[in-house]
């Protein structure tokens, strides 16, 4: 109640702009006339009619799927940064955590990059600008998750996720992904204690967000991990705790060895059990993947619904991100001539 | 009837066009320069991609894009853009392609040379980084080795021992030296300690001076370093991390004598580079130079090739009669200067033999309103605007707010000082218009000012008049003919203490011994008389006469509406409405306030000063007209409250009865007449319908039921509202023109105040030093708060109250602002919103 009486000193104004960025995104009838389009320049030309406006007037045709990519994720970045330049305490510590996961994620991307011997130069560009920081182009010096530890990632804020993958073995492709899935987990606890710890509305929208977030990163994990070399145990320890699966369905999980014995962990709950069964692998059936991340939107959607709270920041930018694999869908289909499954993308709103 | 006026809207056509396609771009662009025709988009389900001209447009668009690149390259250059204020016709479609050649080429040949002096630049930075690099690394090694075997004995001071040490180990000591810019110096100074254990030096300047990044080419702080270490494993990994960290790494020669000759080199070949870089720079600011000239034509000819095919877009495509068929609305005055464009527009392009053909269409559609304004209506019209749109053909109150805004405004106003300032203000406003008109276009407030000039201008000299009638001038009365009232008390009595009265009646004072005359018997020509000024009851006096004022204004203005209204009824031919709305209404309005009015205008001509106190109250009489109770005449009742005139109360009571009575007629009239209406209408349609089904014409059927009629419950209700807020209305909006006297009472008040409290003490300083120096500065404060609170402050105010009189009390009496303005497709009004944009 007092938070609310004061969250517009500091907040309002972001919270206000947010608002109205997230009242820019796409509405179904553009994506009607999106999956319309025969050519990249038509895109561009109903892109124009949008919140997108001209950004990408300045770009010489032919236009590439690329360039769309690059110019949205541009647009996005450069939203997602002013609001964080005009947030005030704690929301920009907020702010900050939600960069955390992109840090991991370029991280892993410049290690799996140096294994596959490519060069620092090229790896750059492509990694995510919301999770660069100083360090981040020296990761390649490291051999062992511990170098990686004591040079570069020890000033970052990342360091305390790190400690549990501190070990002398060599930096391999599976080790990559255990660090990418522990560092995750240890970053989504992390977050959702810190949401917690806000209190109020942001608690109560972001930590249902975050479960969601975490029981996904489970049940991809133990999908994924059928017939790779990693035992039960070992997943087990990869599976964030903060989710609605923990404890019971996490126990289950690591038994599982099976996507039926996934799907059997997910019927004894309901959301689940609902996302399970509308999923399938034939064509025109949507992976489980997708039936995420529809559940997903629909979480992020609903975040606008309530007032005075962080959340929708976070869900604003997920939302966003959404849009984007949905214009780059679409292009996708567009530039490959390949319209069959141009229909495939996730709706956000209804 | 007229089809053009200033009381109404334009007349407007539905107009079908039917261009050949050869001719009707130049048609377009014909009726773009006309800027009198607004198309209606025939195709508003087909999406933009989808359209006919979309891939001119695209061109357009591309060009565009490349014309954006060359200005941004002119500005980058800070060459200023010649505004030569030309206004070249939009190129046939032919000269488009040569336009888009000529803009290739010139997009093309920047970009090249902008690659080639990038590729310069970056060389030449590089080699620029590279010679602080060897200059300030020499400082470094101070002294090398004259065994010349690569180790440095002496490097500088502090590392002495250690190299000593190194050396003596026998070890060979390698190094790498390069430039970092100065914000990641920290960190990278960090992770080289962590990642190499504490086993490197690490030694560094800062370059004195901004040099640019060879990578970015943006100017930066930078650091020369050196890292000395141990051993090749060491070197790799401090390379990955100066790779890193985007550190750039330079060879540097161990011996001494070969640095100097590569710092020769250096100096040489960066001469050479900066020849060639300015003779690249040379010839791009030619290329610059000379699109400079043209670039704003080429956009304003985009702009209009653009809007010509985006217009286009709009057209039906007729592929069976090979034609382009447009739908216009065209002002009916303007159809033949339309015809001749179209003519010429058919001419230039070549197609002579078959002309666009123009043909009219009736429609049920509302045709959207025009005025036909200019400089000085346009402001007014504006203020009518802004409450609504007037609906096609509807009496336009523009004319008569013209006058009576700005009086209304006066009244409240009154001050002949102020209004003064006022005038000028607005005079030099009007009078600099082509001076001004460019001027502060991104200042929003000057802008509101600057298009009210003429509305400020009228203002301030209605202002001057009301202050004239007031005779206010910075609160204080200009004595200009000579007050009629005369001061003949003797000395006995003005010495006395306490005020004294001047008496208006002929008759001995009290005290004096013989009668005086102190009133002239001529009133003061103009205005009130300034000895008022002085007087006691000042207040009390202008009081009882600005409120008669307000209320006579008012009731006129209101009942002018009202007229008005009868206006729109006869030329909409709603005569029905003249019975059932227009009489009722001004019946009601004149037999209560009408007559309030009378009463005024008969208390003032008919009481003379020594009937004084048996003058009617006006107030208490209209009361008891309303309660309908008469007090007895007797000697208790005082003069002023019984009845004055033969047969006023007979009189009062059938206006009474007559207003009552208009209330059930105004409220049933209307929806008993739509009740009547309608019912004629089902049994002439049941006789259409038969005759119909017997033609067998199912055409005719739809048309005669154009539009489902409303329930009505709903005219019921609409018409108990409309009644309702016309009878309050009338008593309340009579109350609030009292407005007008409230705020010229404040005003009056608040400017003597300021005169008084202010200006006052200054004049009141003796002595000629300091009482100058005080006046000068309690002037300042004087004048300032008068510009600032009487004149902005208090003239917004009454602005706003005009504004509000005339939205609501007069307009709502006639005015129904339902409809949308037309807005013709112009290339001048385009390129103004492109110009605005930038």
């Amino acid at each position: 109640m007092k938070d609310d009486l004061f969250f517009n000193l500091d907040h309002g104004y972001a919270e206000g702009l947010c608002r109205g960025f997230k009242s820019g995104i796409l509405k179904p009838a553009d994506y009607h006339n999106l999956v319309q389009c025969e050519t990249l320049e038509d895109l561009r030309l109903h892109l124009q009619s949008t919140d997108y406006g001209n950004f990408l007037a300045n770009d010489a045709s032919p236009l590439t799927v690329n360039v769309i990519d690059d110019r949205l994720r541009e647009k996005l970045v450069q939203e997602f940064q002013h609001l964080r330049n005009i947030s005030y305490e704690p929301l920009s510590t907020f702010l900050d955590y939600i960069t955390y996961a992109y840090m991991i994620d370029n991280i892993v991307l410049l290690i799996t990059g140096t294994l596959h011997q490519r060069a620092v130069g090229d790896l750059l560009p492509r990694c995510h600008p919301l999770g660069s920081f100083e360090q981040l182009g020296a990761i390649t010096i490291a051999d062992t998750p511990a170098q990686l530890y004591n040079a570069v990632l020890v000033d970052t804020p990342l360091a305390p996720y790190f400690i549990d993958c501190i070990s002398e073995h060599d930096l391999d492709e599976l080790n990559v992904e255990i660090i990418r899935s522990t560092l995750h987990k240890a970053y989504l606890e992390d977050f959702y204690k810190f949401c917690k710890q806000l209190g109020g509305v942001t608690a109560e929208v972001m930590c249902e967000i975050l479960a969601f977030e975490a029981d996904r990163r489970a049940f991809m994990i133990t999908i994924n991990s059928f017939d790779t070399g990693l035992t039960q145990d070992e997943r087990f320890k990869l599976y964030p705790r903060c989710g609605s699966l923990n404890p019971d369905g996490l126990q289950e999980l690591r038994r599982t060895d099976s996507y039926e014995a996934v799907k059997d962990v997910a019927a004894r709950y309901p959301l689940y059990r609902a996302l399970f069964e509308g999923a399938g692998t034939s064509t025109g059936e949507k992976t489980i993947e997708d039936k995420f991340f529809e559940r997903e939107v629909e979480l992020n959607r609903n975040a606008f619904l309530r007032q005075f709270h962080f959340g929708i920041f976070y869900a604003y930018l997920k939302l966003k991100e959404q849009e984007s694999r949905n214009i780059i869908w679409i292009a996708e289909c567009i530039a490959q001539k390949h319209r069959a499954r141009i229909d495939n993308y996730i709706p956000i709103l209804p | 009837m007229s089809t053009s006026s200033i009381f109404r809207s334009e007349q407007m056509t539905l107009c079908q066009l039917f261009l050949q396609p050869d001719a009707a771009y130049s048609s377009i662009a014909e009726l773009g320069e006309l800027s009198i025709v607004q198309f209606r988009d025939l195709n508003p389900n087909v999406n933009s991609f989808q359209r006919k001209f979309v891939n001119e447009l695209r061109r357009c668009e591309e060009m565009e894009r490349k014309i954006r690149f060359l200005e941004s390259e002119i500005k980058k250059e800070e060459i200023p853009i010649v505004d030569t204020n030309e206004n070249p016709d939009a190129p046939k479609p032919r000269e488009l392609v040569d336009l888009e050649a000529m803009i290739d080429k010139l997009d093309y040949d920047l970009k090249q040379i902008n690659t080639n002096s990038d590729a310069l630049r970056k060389n030449f930075n590089e080699l620029t980084e590279l010679k602080f690099n060897l200059a300030m690394t020499q400082g470094f090694f101070q002294q090398v080795d004259p065994n010349g075997n690569g180790m440095f004995n002496d490097m500088t001071e502090e590392i002495t021992d250690e190299t000593q040490r190194m050396t003596s180990g026998g070890m060979k000591l390698g190094f790498v030296s390069g430039v970092i810019s100065r914000e990641r110096m920290n960190s990278f100074e960090r992770m080289l300690w962590r990642v190499c254990r504490g086993n490197v030096f690490l030694k560094s300047a800062e370059i004195p001076q901004l040099i640019e990044d060879p990578t970015t080419g943006e100017k930066a702080h930078k650091i020369v370093f050196v890292v000395f270490f141990q051993g090749e494993q060491l070197k790799t990994r401090i390379q990955k991390i100066c790779e890193g960290f985007r550190a750039n790494i330079y060879p540097c020669p161990e011996n001494g004598n070969e640095r100097r000759e590569l710092t020769m080199g250096l100096m040489t070949r960066l001469e050479d580079l900066n020849v060639v870089i300015n003779q690249t720079e040379d010839h791009r600011q030619r290329i610059l130079i000379e699109t400079s000239r043209l670039i704003r034509l080429w956009k304003i000819k985009l702009i209009k090739i653009k809007s010509i095919y985006f217009t286009m877009n709009m057209f039906n495509n007729d592929i069976a009669r090979k034609c382009f068929i447009a739908e216009c609305w065209i002002p009916t005055s303007y159809l033949e200067q339309v015809q001749l464009a179209l003519r010429k527009g058919s001419e230039i392009s070549g197609n002579v033999q078959v002309s666009t053909i123009l043909h009219q269409i009736t429609t049920n559609e509302k045709p959207p309103t025009y005025h036909k304004l200019n400089k000085f209506t346009q402001g007014f019209q504006n203020l009518v605007d802004a409450y609504g749109v007037a609906s096609y053909r509807e009496i336009n109150p523009m004319s008569f707010v013209l006058i009576t805004f700005p009086f209304l405004f006066a009244v409240m106003f009154g001050d002949a000082g102020h209004g003064l300032i006022v005038t000028l203000f607005a005079l030099w406003m009007v009078l600099k218009e082509d001076y001004l008109k460019d001027k502060g276009k991104n200042q929003e407030v000057w802008r509101i000012f600057f298009g009210g000039r003429y509305i400020i201008l009228l203002m301030g000299i209605f202002s001057i008049y009301t202050g004239l009638i007031y005779n206010d001038v910075f609160s204080k009365s200009m004595n200009l003919f000579g007050s009629s009232w005369k001061v003949k008390f003797d000395d006995n009595i003005l010495l006395k203490d306490g005020a004294v009265t001047l008496e208006p009646n002929p008759r001995p004072y009290s005290a004096a011994e013989h009668y005086v005359q102190m009133y002239s018997g001529n009133p003061y020509p103009i205005g009130l008389d300034p000895v008022w000024q002085i007087s006691e009851n000042k207040i009390t006096f202008t009081n009882s006469a600005k409120m008669k004022f307000a209320i006579i204004i008012g009731i006129m203005q209101m009942s002018f509406g009202v007229f008005l209204s009868l206006g729109n009824h006869l030329y909409f031919k709603h005569y029905y409405a003249i019975f059932l709305e227009f009489i009722p209404q001004i019946i009601f309005l004149l037999s209560i306030f009408g007559y309030l009015i009378i009463l005024i205008f008969y208390k003032w001509t008919t009481y003379l000063a020594e009937q004084a106190t048996d003058a009617p109250s006006l107030l208490i009489h209209l009361i008891n007209m309303m309660l309908m109770s008469y007090p007895t005449d007797d000697s208790k009742t005082p003069k002023s409250i019984v009845v004055f005139y033969n047969h006023q109360r007979i009189i009062q009571t059938i206006l009474l009865i007559v207003a009552v009575i208009c209330i059930p007629w105004l409220l049933i009239g209307k929806p008993i007449y739509i009740i009547v209406q309608r019912k004629k209408k089902t049994n002439s349609t049941e006789l259409v319908h038969q005759e119909s089904e017997a033609s067998n014409d199912i055409e005719m059927h739809e048309q005669n039921e154009p539009h489902q009629e409303v329930d009505m419950s709903e005219v019921w209700v609409e018409q108990g509202i409309h009644t309702i807020e016309y009878f309050l209305g009338c008593i309340s909006h009579t109350a609030s023109y009292l407005r007008l006297w409230a705020l010229s009472l404040a005003h009056a008040q608040l400017s003597e105040v300021l005169w008084t409290m202010v200006l006052r003490i200054g004049l009141s300083m003796g002595g000629i030093g300091l009482g100058g120096v005080a006046l000068f500065m309690v002037f300042t404060t004087w004048s300032t708060l008068t510009v600032f609170i009487l004149l902005l402050m208090e003239g917004l105010s009454a602005f706003l109250h005009a504004l509000r009189l005339h939205w609501v009390e007069f307009q709502s009496k006639f005015y129904k602002g339902e409809g949308y303005p037309f807005v013709p497709f112009s290339f001048q009004s385009i390129l103004e919103e492109a110009a605005a944009e930038n």
